[in-house]
Formats: C-alpha cells, structure tokens, sequence
C-alpha cells in the first residue's frame, strides 16, 4: 500500500517546525550579538581606513594613513613614540606571562598534593581577589607602592630607586599589576591539569630516570602542556590589550597599546589611528588563539579549551 | 629527606603567594579606617570616611546605577541567553559552527576594542538618528552582549548533561509544549538558571572598561566613580566605598563556598 | 476479587473515557493497528519498510529483533516521538497517525526509565496526572492506589537518586501506568538489569499485565524473554516484519531462516531434492509428515533422539559426538553426521549420556521436521 501524497509532507512539515524552532530560540541572541557587537567591529575595522577629520571623527576619503601613523610616521617625520609603546606591550605581556607561569606553576602543583578537602577552598582563595574589581585592586598597588611606603623605603634602602621616587608610576609596577592581575588565570588551567596528572606514568619516569628534575621533564611536564597552554592564551591575550593597570601604574612612561587606543577615542583626537591600534589586537587575539588551536592539536589532547 | 624539603618550600612559598594577593586587598581596607587623610602612615581607628560615604550624593547615584545596570541586564541577558542555550541544545546535531563563534565573540575579544567599537558606533548612530544617546541605555545593551553567552554555556552545559529521554518522557506523560517548559525545562534547569544570573551579575557590577566607554555624563557605575576619583587625587574615602565592595566579595565568596559545600554533601 | 484501578465505575467515567484528554481514561484495553508505517533517518537509513500488524486488544505483544531491526521506531512511532514518513496508525479505532504524544493515551516505560531527576519519586508518579487537569486529592488518591498495586511500600516517599535500577524500574512502570493509558509502551525495560532480578521482573510485569487487562506492547532483543511473556510476537529484521505468531508457532515453525536463527536454531539445511515426502538433504535422505514448500530444512534440537548402536530403519543416522555441555537438566550435543553437523538436545532423565567420541544412531521423527524458505 502506498501512500505518496503523505510522504512530502510528513517530513517537510517536521523539517519546518524544527526550523521554525531553531529560529526562535537563537536569532534574539545571534541578532543581539551581530547588531551590537559584529556590526560595531566592523564599522571600527573600516575607520581604521579613513582619514582623521576634525575633532578625530573619521572622513572620507580612504586611506593607509593610520597604520603609517601607527608605525611612527606623522607630519614631522618619523618618530619612535608608537613603536616603543608597541614594543612595550609585547614586551609586558612576555615578562608578565613568563613570571605568572613561574609563580602559578608550583602553586597549582602544591594545591594538587594537598588534602582533597582542603583543595576547593585553596582554589577559591586564589580567586577570590579576582572578584573584586579590577581598578580597586590596582588601588591597592598604588597605595603599596607610593613613595613613602614600606615597600618604596625598602627598595630605596637596596639602592634599586632614587630617593622618594617611590615604586610607581614605572614599568616594574605595571609588570607586578599584571602578574597579580592574571595570575588565577594560569592556576585554574595548570591545577585542572595537574590533577588529572597520571601518578603511574610519574611512579615508572622515577623508577627509569636518574634525576628528579629529568623524570619531572618527561613524564610530568607534558602532561601539563595543555593546562599551561590554556593559561598563557587566558593571560597574554587580554595582558597585550590591558588598559587599566598601564593608565593608573604605567605614568606616561609605561602607556601600553591598549591606552594608546582608548586615548584616540576621548577628547577628540584621532579615530582612525585608533581603531588601526584596535585590528592589531584583534589580530594578536586571533593570532594566539588560533596557534593555541594548532598546538593543542598536535599535542593529540584534542581538548577544547574553553574560557 | 628530599621531598619533605620541597614540601616545604611549596608550602612557604603558597604563604607568601597568599601575602602577595591580599595585601593590595589589606592595604584598601585598613586605610579606610584610617583616622587621617595620610595614605602613607594609618594614625588611628576612624569611621569619618563612612560617613563622609554617605553623605556624598554622586557615590549614591553610582551605586544606584550600578545596580540597575547589573540587575536589567542580568535579567535580559538571562532571557536571551536562556534561549539561545536551549536552541543550541535542541539542535546540537546540526551544523553550528557559525553560532559558536558568534557565541565566543564576545568572550574573546579584547575589551578594550569591544568597548571603543560600541563607543564609536553608538556615537555615530546618534549623531546620524538621535537614538541610543549615551546613558545607562547603552551600558545595558553592552553589558547584555558580553553576559549572554556565559548564560548560554552554562544553559547548554546543563541540558548537555540531561538524559535526553526526560524530554520523550515529559511529552509522553501528556506535557503540552508549554507544560513541558513550566514543568520539566525551567525547574530541572533551575540551578544553572541561578548561578547563570549571580555570574551575569558580577560580571556586570566588575566591569569597567566596557561601562566607561558606553557610559553617558549621567550613568557613571561605582567603578568608574571610583576611577575617576583615583584620577583626581587619591582620597580615602576611595578607600571606604573600595572596603564596602571588597565586602560584599567576601561574602559572595563564602555563600559558593558553601554551596560547593552542599553540593558534595 | 477484582483488581480494577479505576477508582469510579459506571456510566459517568464510561462516558468520559470517550473523551480521548478527560482526566479519567479509559481502562478498556484498545487495539492498535498499523497499515503501511514507513520511516527514514536521514537519505539512506530505512528504519521502516511498510509495516502492517494489528495488535489486539489486551495483548501482551512483542517486537522482536536484532539492534537497528525497526523495533525501537516502530514502539516510537506508536508512542508519537517519532512521526512515521508514510503509512496509518490507529489506536482503540482512532487515527492517531499525526497525534502529538501528549495528546495520546499511550505511555511509555522508557529503557532508561527517565524519571525526572527535580521531583520525587511521588511527584514523578503524578506527573502525567498533573498535566492532565486531574485535581490533587485525586492525584494523591491514584498514586497511593497504583503504589500499592506495585508493592512499591516507602519507595514513594524516596528521592530519585536514591533508588536501585530496579526500583527505578518499579517506578517508570507505575509512573505509566497511573495514567491507566490504552495502551502501555515497554522499550526494553528490563535489558539493564542483572539475570535475577531480570528473570523476577519479568514475572511482576507479566502479572500486572494480566490483572489489568492493558495492552502491552513490548520490545526486546532477547527471544528467551519474548517467548516468556509474550501473548504474539512480531520478529523485525531491515524494518520488515519477517513473522507474527503466538511464541510457540514462531519458535516451532518459523517462517524463514533468519527468524529461524533469530529463534536460536542451528540446524538448517537445504533440501537439494525432494520425492513426495522424501527429501535429500546434506544429512541423508529423510521423511518428513506435511513437510511444507520451502526449500531449507528445520530440525530442532530437542526433537533428536541419540541412541546406540548402527542405524536400522528410516530417518536414523550415523554420528560422532564431537562435543557435549552437560546442563544438568539437559546436555547439549553437536554432532558430526558425514560432512555435517547437528545440534541435539537431551533430557536428563536419568538415561545413558553419549561422550565425546562415541559413535551414536540419530533418530528423527518425521513429524517434527519442519521445512522453511531462505
């Protein structure tokens, strides 16, 4: 017995209200997202292209001018000040990186060998600092490292500043802030890690290597590959766009891109340069999370490292 | 004989790791008890910044508009993002690729270049229709953009990790669409429901460089209150409003200890 | 002694069980027929192929099959989970066929039992009662009654995270049947459960089912459990329905090969010629009584006999016992006959057990062989 005429419908109709269905429940946020986010970052990305007019709003007609601008290029010739504050940021975000993952790595292998109990709470301690908000905590460093305090007297006494200097405004305070800044970021990820850690493989590395420091290199490091790779992209990508901390410990001395961009945008100075300083982080971020991508891939954990 | 030593050295350096996280923390709090004005030396026990807290009319509105912020936000993001979890459950055997990236857009990118991107555009449609002047308007709309998909994952995750056939079951104990959502979906979703509102929240009363770029003259939250006071000149009575919000921190902090308690219990 | 669930009798709930959404259904068994089901998964995965069955009223039916036979679709499809491409569904006289599954007086045991992991067991069993409009004194009245039914004692006042798969089990069982549905949908309900409580399982399921007079319809990979239970069992295989019968008709007299081996029968053999009743076989020539057309030839185990000595007659052959699995009830043989070989089951009752190596006689009755089409 056939039925032809059902066949069509039965499954197109099914077909249409799934549709139907997936239409109503994404396109309020899908919608949400494009008008106020995708939109706004292309518009940004296309002033980048135009030409800075009065009171640094973008006009016509298009051009390279920024991203030269970027580079040093201005109106009185070539001037460095640009590419030291790009070099700056690339070189904060390494040192900074490079010290979280010195500090966080033992950290999160201690909270890994501490009683299970004890574990939550030890975590939550780390993070909890992170909560508060991020300008408060930066206070806090200002007041730490103001000239008269403590802290400033003792590095005077080592000779390490001139008198009443005190510890900021300085690129050392800039570093410190994002090293307290990120570092939870980095001991989430590495405990994750650690605590999966397979203490047979440790066990046969201790038995078939001499030397701790070898057995910890071939059987233990590896396997916090992952966990450390997922922290360095948490912490260098959004340290390479830092505002707060470089706008309140930096001075004018430690301006990093992320302040050479917000300045393009307050008191009416210069858009387009702005938003070209915007597509190179934009560019770093991808950049980094797509090699963190291709890492992780090879290193066959096939794990998806969500944020 | 090794291995204790280490032990050791871990456990001293966990102490000083704990000195270096809390004492910016420290430093905010003792100062505001402060009885001078000294940022340098803590001459004696005072509550006059407190009071001088209260008194102060601009500290009040932005803590007002804080929480509208962070309230109307978290409530739309919630709506939205509640959605959007479900849909991308329902239909996880599709391809969504697209949706995803469109979901960690706003996780991932930077948030200075998120917050001057809705600046310029919202300045630009302004000039252009008059609409979305910049105010408390305009801070929602960015907050609600960054919170939907964090409201999104955690809905997702849950659904994820629910028997599939409670749905079947639900339809086949004669659930019409709209009883199953009432009385299946929403309460065994319940937990992550709550704790997607408490993160949309702190994420929205923690924010500042998002609020500061789509903030109008009028719309300033308590952290930009508190930047621009720092960018004045230090006063402790930054110090005071700073102890009140690390407060509530604490306390946050000690109610999800406590649940996480619950939990494994 | 009457074991009605049903709390009111007589012409008022008669009346609204006519009604197919009235908060009391109907408790009459229905019938479910079937008339051409088609469905397809995607381009290329036929799940269906033009099923008609009728399932009658109060039937303990089964279907029957092998993973990926169409069982689970079909049981789907009555269930109104899964909507057929092609074809009519009707259940006690009514096309249902585009009925959603919370509009039908169906309900389902689910393999994974899917109780709701927010409510208690109590709240659980209500649950389809709720959504019906039935007022909570009521509600509270039936779960109370279908508990005691069930034996399910403090069960009920239990979280759902603290009960045993069989209790589970219990439990998805009562939740379907406090909604005295027309019919009830078991997907294999039991396949997660160990051999014991299985096997007791089984019996509580069968009892409920006849005290209560409900059509069943039950789907099993295990032909052992099928024929225990079962009034009539379909056997599916490719989304085709290769054979309907009480377990008895299905089991002695299959309708093809694969049902045959589905059935757990080994020994099959093609008839290569055939004289009246005489038919050549790789075994011997045998005579078989109203042996049927096909062409393969069904003998069954527990129809051998194995006695000593040389062939003398008709239908006896010559063997090697090449292995033996002593049951203790009975002892399983193989059986090595010229290039062939033949199972062959044997009572233990207290005769001469073969060994392996023994040289034996094979006897057939002509009136047990069965013949079948491939």
């Amino acid at each position: 017995m056939s039925y032809a005429g059902v066949t069509p419908t039965a499954r197109s109709r099914a077909m249409v209200r799934e549709s139907r269905h997936l239409l109503f429940t994404v396109a309020p946020g899908a919608v949400w997202i494009l008008l106020f986010l995708v939109l706004p970052s292309a518009y940004l990305m296309g002033v980048a292209f135009m030409t800075n007019g009065p009171y640094g709003l973008p006009q016509m007609p298009l051009s390279l001018a920024s991203f030269e601008r970027l580079a040093g290029f201005g109106f009185l010739g070539w001037s460095p000040g640009n590419l030291y504050t790009l070099l700056r940021s690339l070189w904060q975000t390494l040192i900074s990186t490079g010290l979280v993952v010195i500090v966080a790595y033992p950290i999160a292998y201690y909270i890994s060998t501490c009683r299970e109990k004890w574990r939550p709470i030890m975590l939550l301690l780390v993070v909890v600092p992170s909560w508060t908000n991020q300008v408060i905590r930066t206070f806090g460093w200002m007041n730490l490292l103001a000239p008269g305090t403590p802290l400033s007297g003792l590095a005077e006494g080592l000779g390490l500043i001139p008198p009443n200097m005190g510890l900021y405004p300085s690129n050392f305070a800039v570093t410190l802030g994002l090293v307290y800044n990120f570092l939870p970021f980095m001991v989430l990820p590495l405990y994750a890690a650690f605590e999966k850690l397979d203490t047979a493989q440790v066990e046969a590395a201790q038995d078939l290597y001499a030397s701790p420091l070898r057995a910890f290199w071939h059987a233990v490091f590896p396997q916090t590959l992952p966990g450390l790779l997922a922290g360095i992209v948490l912490v260098a990508i959004p340290a390479f766009g830092m505002y707060v901390i470089p706008e309140l410990l930096g001075g004018g001395k430690g301006m990093m891109l992320g302040n050479l961009v917000a300045n393009q945008f307050s008191g009416g100075a210069n858009w387009p340069l702005g938003a070209a300083g915007a597509i190179l982080m934009l560019i770093a971020t991808f950049v980094g999370l797509f090699a963190m991508r291709r890492i992780g891939k090879r290193l066959g954990g096939g794990e998806e490292v969500v944020i | 004989m090794r291995k204790r030593t280490l032990k050791r050295g871990l456990t001293g350096f966990w102490w000083f790791t704990l000195a270096f996280l809390y004492l910016p923390l420290a430093v905010v709090v003792l100062f505001s008890f402060n009885a001078s004005n000294s940022a340098a030396s803590f001459t004696g026990i005072s509550l006059r910044w407190y009071r001088q807290l209260m008194g102060n009319e601009e500290i009040l509105s932005a803590f007002a508009n804080s929480m509208v912020l962070a309230i109307v936000s978290s409530v739309i993001a919630l709506g939205i993002g509640c959605l959007i979890g479900y849909g991308m459950y329902r239909h996880r055997h599709r391809k969504l690729g697209w949706l995803i990236v469109l979901i960690y857009l706003p996780i991932v990118l930077p948030d200075i270049v998120f917050g001057i991107s809705e600046m310029a555009f919202f300045v630009q449609i302004h000039r252009l229709t008059g609409l979305f002047q910049p105010g408390l308007g305009t801070m929602i709309i960015a907050h609600v953009t960054f919170q939907i998909p964090f409201v999104a994952l955690i809905v997702y995750s849950r659904f994820v990790g629910l028997d599939p056939t409670l749905f079947e079951a639900a339809k086949d104990l004669y659930a019409t669409p709209v009883k199953r959502v009432i009385h299946f979906m929403l309460p065994t979703i319940k937990p992550a429901l709550i704790s997607a509102f408490f993160l949309s929240f702190t994420l929205s009363v923690d924010d500042f460089v998002i609020s500061f770029f789509t903030a109008g003259p009028e719309s300033a939250t308590l952290p930009i209150y508190i930047w621009g006071a720092i960018k004045k000149g230090v006063s402790p009575e930054i110090n005071a409003i700073a102890t009140l919000m690390i407060g509530a921190v604490a306390i946050a902090a000690i109610v999800s200890l406590m649940f996480s308690r619950r939990r494994q219990a | 002694m009457t074991d009605s669930l049903t709390l009111d009798t007589g012409e008022a709930s008669r009346a609204a069980a006519q009604q197919t959404e009235s908060a009391e259904p109907t408790r009459e068994a229905s019938s479910i027929e079937m008339q051409g089901l088609h469905k397809r998964f995607g381009r290329d995965t036929v799940a269906l192929d033009g099923v008609d069955l009728v399932i009658e009223a109060g039937e303990f039916f089964t279907l029957l099959g092998p993973s990926g036979c169409g069982k689970t679709t079909l049981l789907r499809i009555l269930a109104g989970l899964e909507e057929a491409d092609d074809g009519r569904l009707a259940i006690g006289g009514r096309d249902v066929t585009e009925t959603p599954p919370h509009k039908r007086s169906v309900n389902t045991v689910f393999q994974s039992y899917a109780l709701f992991p927010h409510l208690s067991v109590r709240e659980n069993l209500a649950f389809g009662l709720k959504m019906r409009g039935m007022p909570p004194a009521d509600r509270e009245a039936r779960v109370a009654k279908i508990a005691e039914f069930i034996h399910l004692g403090d069960l009920v006042d239990r979280r759902v995270d603290q009960l045993s798969g069989g209790q589970r089990q219990r439990i998805a069982l009562a939740r379907a049947l406090v909604n005295e549905p027309d019919v009830l949908l078991l997907d294999e309900p039991l396949s997660a459960l160990d051999a014991g409580l299985r096997s007791q399982l089984q019996v509580e399921l069968l009892r409920v089912q006849k005290r209560l007079g409900m059509t069943f319809v039950f789907v099993t990979h295990d032909q052992q459990e099928a024929m225990v239970m079962s009034d009539r069992i379909a056997v599916l295989n490719g989304g085709v329905i290769q054979q309907v019968g009480p377990p008895r008709e299905v089991y002695e007299h299959p309708a093809n090969a694969f049902v045959a081996r589905f059935m757990g029968h080994d020994n099959l053999y093609p008839i290569s010629a055939r004289d009246g009743d005489r038919l050549t076989t790789p075994l011997g020539v045998l005579s078989a009584e109203a042996a049927g057309e096909g062409g393969l030839l069904l003998i069954r185990p527990e129809t051998l006999d194995l006695l000593p000595g040389e062939p003398a007659g008709d239908n006896q052959l010559p063997a090697t016992v090449s292995e033996r699995l002593y049951r203790g009830s009975h002892a399983e043989y193989r059986l090595e006959v010229g290039e062939s070989t033949l199972q062959a089951t044997l009572n233990n009752r207290g005769r001469h057990l073969p060994e392996v190596g023994d040289r034996v006689t094979v006897r057939v009755a002509p009136e047990d062989l069965v013949t079948l089409s491939e």
